[in-house]
């Protein structure tokens, strides 16, 4: 697999989830910097011009309440989940266990069967 | 701070009107908070500071896009229904440019086959060209009002009515069936010529068909017909069945039948009123006719080949 194939793949893999993560982020109210800051410290990186258009959306959707406040002598936008953006957290959550569950032992069982055939493979050369 | 105001005025003018204020304004108050980040890790900042922050955060475009994806002129759900659209609008306009050119090709006193091509071809591009943006841009329209043509369910289908997955021919191809309906709107135009040309018109032809051929021809003109309406037939159905396939061969049986027919029961062509302005005499014309039709006469004949086969393949 080539690296722009990894990457496509990556990006796909990882537009779902950052909703997610975007969305269980702002269930305390961020401005964009301190949501960006947020999900990095958590491990997951995102650069600022994936996430911002991405709250945007999110915001306008319905999903997130927004405020402009004044801090530090500047004024930044804050963004809180709504209601509707609870209730679909919630769904989504679920959704997400699910496929978790469902997932992993399917990722266990074929890292074990590689692992084995990597074994025959070499008891075979010995 | 100039860097960064002119930075986001970049942004904002590839942004349509409504939102530019409020994305501008947000876009500021981002890039502040960086910048203030950065000034905590490396002290005061220089423009040249800045402006790495900015390079990387994108061109102007780039981050304008991304706020505002650019949409699409047609929706992807709308393309195969444009497609289909365009192919069976410019196969009408083309039936109706072949009866435009040859109506004025017949009326015309030299008759020059190159003459008629170009004014087709050059018709046919005309007309292409205007229905093709017509087209573009009513799905654009419809687009954008919210709506997907695409969506529409049509009509009702069934699995057993899909044709058989090893028999790719079976699927018909709309240039196929739009050629032949031109080709024998052509020959209907041609054949039908003392009815509609006009007694000055005809009077300017150099060479014409004898009393015999028109005669012959004129009788052949109802398989003609039975033709443009298989062609009418196989537009709806667009799959080949037993019952197309069977009057394919029976019409193209005739076509081939007739042709040779014609080829040896000359002459077929005669001086016409006005006098031959012509490299050739009326007689090597004839022989030009003539070979010209046995050779037209192996086309439906190895199509009377290839469907009975393909009848096979279907039983």
């Amino acid at each position: 697999m080539t690296s722009s194939q990894l990457d496509k793949m990556r990006l796909e893999l990882r537009r779902g989830v950052l909703v997610l993560a975007v969305l269980a982020s702002l269930k305390q109210p961020h401005y964009g910097y301190s949501l960006r800051k947020q999900l990095q410290d958590r491990g997951i990186d995102i650069d600022e011009g994936t996430l911002y258009p991405l709250v945007r959306r999110l915001a306008e959707q319905g999903l997130l309440d927004s405020e402009w406040q004044q801090a530090e002598g500047r004024e930044r936008r804050y963004y809180l989940l709504s209601e509707q953006g609870k209730e679909l957290l919630a769904q989504l959550t679920d959704e997400w266990q699910q496929l978790n569950s469902a997932l992993t032992p399917l990722l266990t069982a074929s890292e074990a069967l590689s692992q084995s055939s990597e074994q025959n493979q070499s008891g075979e050369t010995e | 701070m100039e860097l960064v105001e002119r930075y986001v005025a970049a942004v904002q003018r590839e942004l349509p009107e409504a939102k530019r204020q409020e994305i501008g304004r947000e876009l500021n108050a981002n890039i502040m908070d960086q910048l203030d980040a950065l000034k905590e890790q490396q002290g005061q900042l220089s423009d040249d500071d800045v402006a790495a922050v900015l390079k990387q955060m994108g061109r102007p475009r780039t981050v304008a896009y991304q706020f505002i994806p650019p949409k699409a002129l047609v929706a992807a759900e709308d393309m195969p229904l444009l497609k289909h659209t365009l192919y069976m609008v410019l196969g009408v306009l083309f039936v109706l440019q072949v009866i435009g050119a040859t109506t004025h090709w017949m009326g015309s006193s030299d008759g020059n086959l190159i003459r008629f091509l170009l004014q087709l071809a050059a018709g046919f591009m005309t007309d292409a060209c205007f229905a093709f943006t017509v087209i573009v841009l009513s799905f654009a329209a419809v687009n954008g009002t919210g709506h997907k043509l695409g969506n529409c369910p049509g009509k009702d289908w069934s699995p057993k009515e899909l044709p058989k997955a090893d028999l790719g021919w079976q699927h018909i191809g709309l240039s196929d069936i739009f050629t032949d309906l031109a080709t024998c709107i052509f020959l209907l135009i041609v054949i039908w010529y003392p009815l509609w040309m006009s007694p000055v018109e005809f009077a300017a032809r150099s060479v014409t068909f004898t009393d015999a051929a028109l005669l012959m021809l004129q009788w052949f003109s109802p398989v003609i017909v039975l033709s443009v309406l298989l062609s009418l037939w196989q537009l709806q159905q667009r799959i080949w069945t037993r019952t197309l396939l069977l009057s394919s061969i029976v019409v193209n049986a005739a076509f081939a039948a007739f042709l040779v027919l014609l080829a040896f029961n000359g002459p077929l062509l005669q001086a016409g009123p006005a006098e031959l302005h012509s490299l050739f005499t009326v007689l090597q014309l004839e022989k030009v006719f003539t070979n010209g039709l046995l050779i037209t006469a192996c086309f439906p004949g190895y199509e009377v080949v290839r469907d009975l086969k393909r009848l096979r393949q279907l039983a």
